[in-house]
């Protein structure tokens, strides 16, 4: 993947290099990537001259920063006991079928990520997953596929545009 | 300042940092797991606990007043600290019996002291990652993260390479990325160790190496270093002893050494060559201000972090490896015994003496460091009683120093030493000290061939850095990384505190003052040394000077920044290390990410970072297909790219 930190660059410049706008210059860096790099972060200790356990312990630290690659679609998939009774397999396999994803893993092109977490508060609805913040219930496997089908669909008319 | 401290009248310092230094002073010691005197105040672990009128303080971050009323034994105090012990014990992994730790454990003493029998809490396991990368050996599943460590080596030694990381039952001391401690910017100080007071830090065990050698039939022949003499009796409650070293020597002999030399005649032997070296600079005034090389810890400090400052080093090598070298090299040949057959131990106070010996240039020559504290397993081990042990003479030609290489032991030894040899050879006509804050002193000297010098003798790496801001007023500086010098080394027995640092300080000045030669030109064998074997010239340097190299601080990882597949490709590859990103290295990035991606050439031309290429005087360095440019430029890194591109 290109990666060439300019985006850190441009940031790190408008923050001055200061030592107390870590948190925002990693805040923002992150919105980039959607993560943040292993060799980002030691680019940023090296351009602040701060070491790297600190910035490690920053980050670390909080739960809005993430160490894993995040896909642009990040996908949630319930498995609350509600969701698991009604076929939260169902809707792993119908992912794992259309993207070839398991829970933990990111697509290459950094398009899809897949994270399986506990009861999302909408049993009412089970099977459940969530798309950026986009609820899907009723779930079975044949819609999961629909689903992501049509994310694809619209990401390629993006890309053509 | 009055107080009262359960009822009882009590004056106290009104400058005390804090009630617990306070109280401390006056005898009485208040049970806390995560306050040092020397760096900065955590307050985390409450087991300092202590009520002031009528409130529940943490003692270690209450500033004392006037007329305060203190209970310090309190039912409810100590149901508070049996809780927080019980909760401590019931995350910690309690394998007292086969710690390194057993027996001078703090944790272990409190709960033994409070009587704790029964754990009320859910045993929670720790990660049981043990690092073993390094002399340093770190065990998570027994940290109780007070922090002391993170605080040592950040505050004292200004290195900072292990921090907290994650959060809630998670939480741990770690480096970054996990990374082994052997392969990150940690110079082995063992600071660290001498202050966690668990066993979660440790030094590696090498003793059943000794072990290994007695049994193959090797010669055996042993060192001895200046510290490890002024320490060993605090574990032994001997008093004031001042021949401790020859009690060693007797007790090595017994365990089957067949020579045991003192390492302050390598002392002598390097602050006489180190002397020369530093005249001779400062009649040129080149490589100036010198930098002392006898701390390994210091050398892998500049070689990380200041590397364009490589060539002030002394060039001459530690006590340690001078001495090794000769006996190898030298000696081997006067004995007619192949050096391969010599296995030579050197007892240290030290843990970076460890990696000293296995740094590549040093191999074959010390085959392995001990501890002082591995020396006393040794010594408790053999069950010999050290003080009905009669004393013995180190072995000749190695066995004799002057006064002032003994002193190489603790902080200015190395200055004073080389400033004896100065006294002697050109003459000191004055001399100045000052002492411009804790662990730092200058000198302002004057020689009779009417040359001046400035001098810095530092302890503490973290006082190192301040130093580099106003190098520029100095001709010498002594470091040594621990504080109070090699006495305070992390090789040392426990406790290994302030107090108990400038006790064995005090040691070696007595020690000292019993020899009767001065400065080393005295040393008869030392002269002997110079006159058979090394006259000439480049076989003194060949056995005696090191070389030194820019050390990354990143782990080896290649950054792709615009790859491309296959293998039909140039690939040049920029460093993005501290000092060529200083340089510039970054612009120079830039311009060659633009020009690839504007050019016809993407596809056939890939750009990668990475952290260093230890080459860091040259910099800003680029590697173009494996060929190394130094002080590279754009204009460089295009034409050795070829016409096409
Ligand atoms: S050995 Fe020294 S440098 Fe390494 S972690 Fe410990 S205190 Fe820090
Ligand atoms: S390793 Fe030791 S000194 Fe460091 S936080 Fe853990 S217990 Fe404290
Ligand atoms: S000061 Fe002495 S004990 Fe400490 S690291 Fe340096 S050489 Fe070793
Ligand atoms: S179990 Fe899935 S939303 Fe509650
Ligand atoms: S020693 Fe006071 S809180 Fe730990
Ligand atoms: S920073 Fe060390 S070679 Fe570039």
């Amino acid at each position: 993947m290109e990666r060439t930190l300019e985006k850190v660059e441009e940031v790190l410049k408008r923050y001055g290099y200061k030592r107390e706008n870590l948190i925002k210059i990693l805040l923002e860096i992150q919105e980039h990537y959607r993560y943040l790099p292993e060799e980002v972060i030691n680019y940023v200790g090296v351009a602040m001259g701060i070491p790297p356990s600190k910035i490690y312990g920053v980050v670390t630290f909080y739960a809005q920063f993430s160490l894993k690659p995040k896909g642009k679609y990040t996908i949630m998939v319930c498995d609350g006991t509600a969701c698991h009774m009604a076929g939260s397999q169902e809707v792993l396999k119908g992912i794992e079928e259309e993207i070839g994803l398991k829970p933990g893993e990111v697509t290459k092109d950094l398009m899809f990520s897949l994270d399986q977490v506990g009861c999302l508060g909408a049993c009412a609805l089970a099977p459940v997953m969530v798309i950026n913040n986009e609820v899907y219930g009723n779930l079975t496997r044949e819609k999961v596929k629909e689903i992501l089908k049509g994310i694809k669909e619209k990401e390629r008319e993006m890309a053509n545009a | 300042m009055k107080i009262t401290v359960d009822g009882r009248e009590l004056s106290i310092n009104p400058n005390a940092r804090n009630l617990l230094e306070a109280l401390r002073e006056v005898g009485i010691e208040i049970p806390n797991l995560c306050y040092l005197s020397e760096v900065s105040v955590y307050g985390a672990c409450r087991m300092c606990l202590v009520e002031v009128d009528g409130q529940i303080v943490t003692s270690c971050t209450t500033k004392p007043y006037e007329g305060m009323k203190v209970k310090i034994n309190t039912p409810e105090i100590h149901r508070m600290r049996k809780t927080i012990l019980e909760l401590i014990l019931a995350s910690h992994n309690r394998d007292c019996t086969t710690c390194d730790k057993n027996g001078s454990c703090k944790l272990q003493k409190y709960a033994e002291d409070f009587g704790i029998r029964e754990i009320r809490f859910q045993p929670m396991k720790k990660e049981n990652g043990v690092d073993k990368s390094s002399p340093i050996v770190r065990d998570s599943s027994k940290c109780i993260l007070c922090g002391d460590c993170v605080r040592v080596c950040e505050e004292v030694q200004g290195v900072g390479v292990i921090d907290f990381a994650k959060r809630g039952h998670e939480t741990k001391v770690t480096t970054a990325f996990d990374t082994p401690l052997g392969e990150t910017e940690c110079v082995f100080c063992g600071q660290c160790v001498a202050y966690c007071p668990t066993g979660a830090l440790s030094v590696r065990d090498d003793l059943d190496k000794l072990m290994e050698a007695l049994e193959e039939g090797k010669m055996v022949v042993g060192m001895i270093a200046p510290a490890v003499r002024t320490a060993i009796q605090e574990v032994f409650g001997i008093r004031d002893e001042v021949a401790m070293a020859e009690r060693l020597v007797a007790f090595l002999k017994m365990m089957g050494f067949s020579k045991v030399f003192d390492v302050s005649f390598g002392a002598d032997l390097v602050a006489y060559e180190e002397a020369h070296e530093f005249h001779e600079r400062l009649k040129k005034r080149e490589r100036l201000p010198q930098f002392t090389s006898c701390c390994p810890a210091w050398v892998k400090f500049v070689e990380h972090n200041y590397p364009h400052l490589l060539p002030n080093l002394s060039t001459v090598k530690s006590p340690q490896q001078a001495l090794g070298t000769v006996i190898k090299k030298v000696y081997s040949k006067k004995i007619g015994v192949s050096e391969d057959q010599i296995f030579l131990v050197s007892f240290m106070p030290c843990t970076a003496k460890k990696f000293e010996a296995q740094r590549e240039e040093h191999r074959g020559i010390v085959d392995l460091v001990l501890t002082t504290r591995e020396l006393v397993q040794l010594v408790k081990m053999s069950r010999v009683d050290l003080n009905t042990v009669v004393p013995q003479p180190f072995d000749r030609p190695y066995g004799i120093s002057s006064q002032a290489g003994l002193g190489f032991g603790r902080s200015g030894g190395v200055f004073a030493c080389v400033l004896e040899v100065l006294r002697e050879e050109v003459g000191v006509v004055e001399e100045e000290y000052s002492t411009p804050m804790d662990g730092v002193r200058y000198a302002n000297i004057s020689l009779r061939d009417g040359t001046k010098f400035r001098g810095a003798i530092v302890y503490g790496l973290g006082k190192v850095r301040e130093l580099m801001r106003h190098l520029e007023d100095f001709d010498i500086v002594e470091v040594m990384a621990c504080n109070f010098g090699c006495v305070g080394g992390g090789g040392q027995p426990y406790p290994n505190d302030t107090k108990t640092r400038q006790f064995r300080a005090q040691i070696l000045r007595s020690t000292m003052g019993i020899k009767t030669l001065v400065s080393p030109n005295e040393n008869y064998y030392l002269v002997k040394l110079y006159e058979e074997d090394l006259r000439d010239e480049e076989a003194r340097h060949h056995l005696i000077h090191t070389n030194y190299k820019p050390r990354r601080r990143y782990p080896e990882k290649d950054v792709e920044l615009l790859p491309v597949p296959g293998d039909s490709k140039k690939t040049v590859k920029v460093c993005l290390g501290t000092s060529c990103y200083t340089k510039g290295s970054y612009t120079l990035l830039k311009k060659l990410i633009d020009h690839v991606k504007e050019s016809d050439v993407e596809g056939r031309v890939e750009v990668l970072g990475t952290f260093c290429l230890e080459n860091c005087g040259k910099s800003p360095n680029v590697l173009v297909d494996g060929k190394l440019l130094s002080e590279a430029t754009f204009e460089k890194v295009l034409k050795e790219l070829g016409e096409d591109v």
